[in-house]
């Protein structure tokens, strides 16, 4: 049987109708999935690779200051519509330079690394304020889960937050120095994260 | 007698004026960075020193001991009465007790010290481990703190004994008990 031959037109522009059409849906999609990762900020993966998670305090009146140099975070921040921020870290990756610290914080009465080898961060409530994120969440060091809240400061490129616990209250140095004779109470932490 | 025999050997002999003058030093920090009014961060510092050092000395004294047990010592002046010679033997085992108490009662209290230092001997890469089966005793640490300051009062009569008796025979009779301890000339 013979095919008119404008039946073959007829369908050949309505392949091509129906082609754009496609073309024109996905490019829809694509340019509208592009504006909503823009809007709404992907999930941040950070680590030690990128970023700095620090710690300072003050020994026998020095100064003294640490990081982690083994640890992870993911960020899911607002307008997402669960924000949350899961970091973890190893605790017997933590170096100050200083042999004497750097022998003792593994210890049982310190980091106790042997038994908990990680601490862990979750938060509990992210707002977002002018000038970045408020959080709220659970930092957990030698299996004692204590609530902290920080500023998660917005600068474009980088989040960053400082922030200073009590280590008594994570019993850090309970039996060595219980009235923080020599080490400080407060321990300062500063996280900088690249986006 | 042998040329030899006058004298120590010449490693006993530098480590006897080597470890007396670390010993001065120990004497002289120990007091200091407990009873000075210093920083916590000098005395700190001070109590690492002094640590450190004690280890020193230790080595220093098991040196001394090994080498006073393979050398030939240098026979007491004929002078000296055998009461003499008696009280001077007494008195150098009660010097080596004490002189070997000193440091391991230091090494025992570092040991069983609830802060847990380590002890770096002036380099990172020796690290001077403490005495197993002591962590954060405060029992131990308080007894060997004791016996260290006992021992170091102990000590510190017995070496000024040690030298007194060397003043007071080369004065009342002309007896130069020194020369043991130096190079000779003859």
């Amino acid at each position: 049987m013979k095919t008119p031959v404008n039946s073959i037109f007829l369908n050949s522009t309505f392949l091509n109708r129906t082609f754009s059409m496609g073309m024109l849906l996905s490019f829809s999609i694509t340019i509208y999935l592009s504006l909503i990762t823009t809007v709404v900020q992907a999930e941040i993966k950070s680590s030690h690779q990128s970023g700095t998670v620090s710690f300072s305090g003050q020994h026998a009146g020095m100064n003294f200051e640490g990081k982690f140099e083994r640890w992870q975070a993911t960020l899911n921040l607002p307008p997402q519509s669960k924000p949350n921020i899961i970091a973890t870290f190893h605790m017997s990756s933590a170096k100050t330079g200083d042999s004497i610290y750097d022998s003792t914080l593994p210890e049982f009465d310190w980091f106790d690394v042997e038994n908990h080898a990680l601490g862990t961060f979750v938060s509990t409530k992210i707002e977002t304020t002018e000038e970045g994120y408020q959080v709220l969440g659970d930092l957990t060091i030698k299996n004692i889960a204590q609530p902290v809240s920080f500023m998660l400061i917005d600068n474009q490129d980088k989040l960053n937050a400082n922030f200073g616990i009590n280590r008594l209250d994570y019993k850090i140095g309970w039996e060595s120095d219980p009235d923080a004779d020599w080490v400080s109470k407060t321990i300062s932490i500063s996280m900088v994260i690249n986006k | 007698m042998t040329t030899s025999t006058q004298r120590y050997h010449s490693l006993s002999i530098v480590l006897h004026w080597a470890i007396g003058l670390a010993l001065l030093f120990m004497f002289a920090s120990g007091l200091y960075m407990v009873n000075a009014d210093i920083s916590k961060a000098d005395q700190y510092r001070l109590f690492q020193i002094h640590k450190a050092s004690g280890v020193l000395v230790l080595w220093a004294l098991i040196l001394r001991v090994g080498t006073r047990l393979v050398t030939r010592s240098p026979a007491l002046p004929d002078a000296l009465s055998q009461q003499q010679v008696f009280k001077a033997k007494l008195g150098h085992i009660f010097l080596y007790i004490a002189l070997v108490t000193m440091p391991l009662s230091g090494w025992l209290m570092v040991s069983a010290s609830p802060f847990g230092l380590p002890t770096f001997v002036f380099v990172d890469w020796i690290n001077w481990p403490h005495i197993p089966g002591v962590a954060r005793n405060k029992s131990i640490e308080t007894l060997a703190n004791n016996v260290h300051w006992i021992t170091a009062t102990l000590l510190g009569t017995l070496i000024a004994g040690h030298v007194s008796a060397v003043v007071w025979h080369n004065k009342k009779h002309d007896i130069n008990l020194i020369s043991r301890m130096w190079w000779n000339k003859k």
